[in-house]
């Protein structure tokens, strides 16, 4: 018997922005692409933001094991017993709880097996760093989420995701001055492996193809534009393929993104953090998906903010939250079949 | 010669041995008769004639200077070194030499008001240096022949221009030339450049160097203490600067028509967003120069050239901005 595929775990995000928003519009455009989804949240405060924007979204609380025969007829949630009372626009530390709350739900479900995957709407930082929480993001969280049940540490990886286009910052959020000291030969294999293994493991890929950016203009010209690319990226490139892995590269970034050149790669490889940035959201300003590798479950999350100045109104943009969940869908349905297939073999 | 009310472009033949005067002859094909009549071609007239014949063009050359029948192309006759060992899709010391006194006369007649604009096709930057050139490409002959040392590169695609606050250095040397009044320098360029393509109030936005403009410092401190002070100084100049504003947004901005030109702190944070949105449509122009100057964004392309598979759409679209520029005072 194959029950009904597990729910996607949906977290509200700050309740002050678009989360809700576009949570509900979520569930209102839903089509056959939309795998069922559970929103953890108060059900009354999303009662009263749809009232707000208009929309007519039918809630039922449930439990998540009830959440993906309901979806079809509505917006199922689960309760978490916070009742959360903030305004749109307006964020206060009283929501703070019930947004941690709801991520730590959200991965309990998932690494249960009762939610296929976390799903996580944009947090606002100040509102939780005030309200005691550790991480500056989060990724850095549920990386230490993952790491409390597993007992091993977990290093996250951030991918952009579009159809057109994948990206991975070896560095992100750092200072251009500390890149070139950032940069480790270890950094770069270290995350193309990450990669590589992903993309095999959850996107399907039977051999997937990385292609390296360079550091420096012109991937360094040979070692006559700065020599970071002929002596730490050249040699991380080298020894993924001495791994096996399909890695090509450094590639001069400035003609690694248009149409012809996207053809030749699965996903690449940046160094920092706008020449990841930068092609995905000229190309996919929109619909880019943020997938977090390296975890032991599967996350996505919309790449935008909380957008304060737009919640409630109704002009929240949901496609991005949208491919988040379509995406979030396909890739734990592949990382199951999986984990299946690596069970079969070893349960005898 | 010179046609009231359209500009008149010296087109330089480029490196013989690329595919140049291929390209040259394609996009010269697809003209209409006023703009060839308006545009002379400066280079080797054996080379030219074979490309004309290459390509089976639709036009004539005729000398420069001559009487313009209807859709013929004027060319002045710059004679090639050792023609016979030039050959298709060879790097060579003479091929080079040919190419750069192309470049020597069209500043010559540019400085001397009998051309607006330049408009160049590849060279090659090692064929240069094997005839003798000790600097780099185009850039360096353009500073040799005017006396302007300092020249900046400018992307333009349809949508929007880019222009440089460091090219090809490291990224951890860019970071060092990310100064306050190096930037400015670069602002006012920008807003120079974009007054030569005829909009009355350029409005220019300066890239942050760092991730999301250095969020406040936390990633970074240059836009704070270098970027955001030069965009001021713009700014009490008279100049519509506008930053930094993050890299990741900025040119997403400028393709919604908030800005004409964008000043990149690094080469591929220009070059990424230029290349990806204008493809064969972008452009090269130098600025800063007294004089005015496109080029197509291409190389020689040694290893099609000759075999009348080059695709002329650069150089087309090079021809078309050229057409465009007019010099602005001061």
């Amino acid at each position: 018997m194959t029950d009904r595929p597990a729910p996607l775990a949906l977290t509200l995000g700050e309740p002050a922005g678009i989360g809700p928003d576009v949570a509900l519009a979520a569930w209102l455009n839903r089509g056959a692409a939309t795998p069922p989804f559970l929103l953890l949240g108060d059900p009354i405060f999303l009662q009263r933001r749809a009232k707000t924007l208009g929309l007519d979204v039918p809630i039922a609380v449930v439990a998540p094991s009830e959440a993906s025969s309901a979806f079809s007829r509505f917006l199922p949630v689960v309760d978490l017993g916070l009742p959360v009372t903030t305004a749109p626009g307006r964020p206060d530390a009283s929501s703070a709880p019930a947004a941690i709350a709801a991520i730590d739900r959200a991965v309990a479900l998932t690494m249960a097996g009762e939610a296929a995957a976390v799903v996580t709407c944009p947090i606002a930082k100040h509102v939780l760093t005030a309200a005691g929480f550790p991480d500056p993001g989060h990724t850095e969280y549920l990386a230490r989420l993952a790491a409390r049940r597993t007992g091993k540490p977990a290093t996250p990886v951030m991918m952009l995701w579009s159809p057109e286009l994948a990206v991975v910052p070896v560095t992100i959020h750092i200072a251009i001055a500390a890149v070139p000291a950032a940069l480790t030969t270890d950094l770069i294999v270290e995350t193309g492996r990450l990669l590589d293994r992903d993309l095999r493991r959850r996107f399907g890929l039977a051999k997937p193809r990385i292609a390296v950016a360079g550091l420096d203009p012109h991937a360094g010209e040979s070692g006559t534009i700065g020599t970071a690319d002929r002596d730490v990226v050249t040699p991380a490139v080298t020894a993924l393929v001495t791994e096996g892995i399909v890695a090509r590269g450094p590639l001069p970034a400035d003609t690694l993104f248009h149409d012809a050149a996207r053809k030749t790669y699965d996903a690449a490889l940046c160094m920092y953090h706008d020449q990841a940035l930068i092609p995905i959201k000229m190309i996919a300003f929109d619909h880019a998906v943020n997938v977090t590798l390296g975890l032991p479950f599967v996350r996505t999350s919309p790449d935008h903010g909380t957008a304060f100045e737009l919640a409630g109104t109704g002009r929240a943009d949901p496609s991005s939250l949208i491919a988040a969940l379509g995406l979030a869908g396909r890739l734990a349905a592949a990382d199951a079949a999986a984990k299946g297939a690596g069970s079969a073999g070893t349960a005898g | 010669m010179k046609t009231i009310g359209m500009n008149t472009i010296g087109l330089t033949m480029g490196d013989p041995a690329g595919i140049g005067p291929e390209v040259i002859c394609k996009a010269l094909g697809a003209l209409p008769a006023d703009e060839r009549k308006a545009t002379v071609v400066i280079g080797d007239p054996l080379f030219m004639e074979r490309a004309r014949g290459l390509v089976r063009a639709n036009f004539s050359f005729v000398p420069y200077g001559d009487t313009v029948p209807e859709g013929a192309v004027p060319l002045l006759a710059i004679d090639a070194p050792n023609r016979d060992a030039i050959v298709p899709g060879k790097l060579s010391a003479d091929a080079g030499e040919a190419g750069c006194r192309c470049v020597k006369k069209a500043v010559e007649m540019a400085l001397a008001g009998e051309i607006d604009v330049i408009c160049t096709a590849s060279l090659n930057k090692t064929a240069v240096r094997m005839a003798g050139y000790d600097l780099n490409g185009h850039a360096g002959l353009l500073a040799l022949y005017t006396g302007v040392k300092k020249n900046y590169a400018v992307l333009a695609c349809p949508q929007f221009a880019v222009i440089h606050v460091s090219t090809h250095v490291s990224l951890a040397q860019a970071v060092e030339l990310c100064r306050t009044e190096r930037i400015l320098e670069t602002i006012r360029v920008a807003q120079r450049h974009v007054l030569t393509t005829g909009v009355a109030k350029p409005r220019v936005a300066i890239a942050g160097l760092n991730p999301h403009a250095g969020e406040g410092g936390l990633y970074g401190t240059e836009d704070d203490d270098f970027v955001a002070p030069a965009v001021a100084a713009a700014r009490a100049e008279g100049i519509d600067a506008h930053g930094p504003i993050p890299g990741d947004v900025v040119f997403q901005q400028a393709i919604d028509g908030k800005f004409e030109i964008v000043v990149a702190q690094f080469h591929d944070q220009g070059h990424i967003a230029a290349k990806l949105v204008g493809g064969h449509d972008t452009v090269n122009i130098t600025a800063g120069l007294p004089i005015l100057r496109t080029s197509v964004d291409h190389g020689t392309a040694f290893d099609i050239a000759w075999k009348g598979v080059a695709d002329p759409s650069n150089m087309k679209a090079a021809i078309a901005m050229a057409r465009r520029m007019k010099p602005v005072a001061g």
